[in-house]
């Protein structure tokens, strides 16, 4: 375990010593392939940190509020079945326009990147299958990327002919996958994927996180239908019964994943669940625990 | 408080299905090793229900043992 690893583990168990049991958990999943991924993306994130006069201890602070806004949500949950936001409005209100949440919301879920096995098992699953598409990719999109991670693996898997671009309707995310990504062959766009026009269309279409922030995720599917090329392939992450402060639109279990991509007129090509606990199935069931989906789909 | 730590630990005993927790007031959840972040917001819920009180965001987080937790559900019943 790096020292840098170690030194959250035990400021989280200091602070929050029931949160820093379910950590220790995951790690004892964690394999060398996830120190060879967390070692040099930690390195650019404490360079970024120190760049911000920040600290490791700010950063830990940031993740716990988080955790802290999360139990909030998943109790509500627990108690009425629901999110308790169900318009973007309301969450734009409460979070996107209140940059002091939104400034702890991102180092929190940065680093819960390395901290949830979930996490980390859906980003491999990634770039595990990320070859199988090098050949038929030409241009290659990528929707709400966050801290960047995904298109930094993406940037080095595909051609160096290929053309990347990143959008976010959030200025402050594009600024976050800015600082993680300095290649000059990204184009960084601040647009709704609405106002993209039917010649945009991208042969490789990357959004994890996203469809449970919308209001309506069948009509974004349907619209990333429309910009896909024939052949082409998007691949999706978003979770079932995942409480958070701006999560908007509840799947009670895969399926009802599987049945939106369907109606949208994807095919799935390959797919995999990622628990957020080490629970079984009916467990799971039972609790609503949330688990991440992820997929590669083609058009049908 | 003593009727009230019977009432807690058999609420325990059932959300994390071990019949052999036996809870005191310096109890933490270094103790019990069923006792993690997922199951700390089902027993939450579990003893809001039993108790028909609601705790706030902050008292959630704030607990450090159970006679805390205690204090928090003495406090909510005189309330109401």
């Amino acid at each position: 375990m790096t020292s840098e690893i170690e030194y959250i583990l035990s400021k989280i168990e200091t602070d929050s010593p029931i949160h820093a049991k379910k950590l220790k958990k995951n790690f004892a999943f964690f394999d060398e392939p996830y120190y060879d991924f967390t070692t040099p993306f930690l390195k650019k994130y404490l360079a970024l940190l120190a760049s911000e006069n920040k600290t490791l201890d700010f950063a830990v602070a940031c993740y716990l509020n988080m955790i802290a806004d999360m139990n909030s949500e998943t109790v509500a949950f627990f108690r009425t079945g629901k999110y308790s936001s169900t318009t973007f409005s309301e969450v734009n209100e409460r979070v996107y326009a209140n940059p002091e949440i939104m400034e702890y919301y991102m180092h929190g879920l940065l680093l819960s990147q390395f901290l949830w096995k979930h996490h980390y098992d859906s980003f491999r699953f990634f770039y595990e299958n990320l070859p199988k598409y090098v050949d038929n990719t030409q241009n290659y999109l990528e929707i709400g990327a966050g801290h960047g991670l995904y298109l930094n693996k993406a940037l080095s898997v595909f051609d160096e002919k290929t053309p990347f671009t990143v959008v976010d309707i959030s200025q402050t995310s594009i600024d976050l996958a800015r600082k993680f990504n300095t290649n000059n062959k990204v184009a960084f766009v601040v647009k709704d994927i609405f106002d993209f026009g039917d010649s945009d269309t991208f042969d490789f279409i990357c959004m994890g996180e996203v469809l449970e922030h919308v209001e309506e995720p069948l009509k974004l599917l349907q619209k990333l239908r429309k910009m896909l090329t024939s052949g082409g392939t998007l691949f999706l992450t978003t979770p079932t019964n995942a409480p958070a402060i701006d999560h908007l639109y509840l799947f009670n279990n895969v399926q009802e994943i599987r049945d939106l991509i369907t109606e949208a007129g994807f095919s799935i090509e390959s797919e995999m669940e990622f628990p957020s606990e080490q629970a079984s199935p009916e467990k799971i069931e039972k609790y609503k625990i949330a688990v991440l989906y992820g997929a590669f789909l083609k058009v049908k | 408080m003593k009727e009230l730590l019977a009432q807690v630990n058999e609420i325990f005993i059932d959300v994390l299905d071990n019949e052999d927790i036996v809870l005191s007031e310096t109890t933490s959840a270094n103790d019990v090793d069923e006792w993690d972040s997922l199951s700390h917001i089902q027993l939450i819920v579990a003893i809001e229900r039993h108790f028909k009180i609601r705790f706030t965001s902050k008292e959630i987080q704030s607990w450090n043992n159970i006679g805390e937790m205690l204090t928090s559900i003495q406090d909510k019943l005189n309330q109401n």
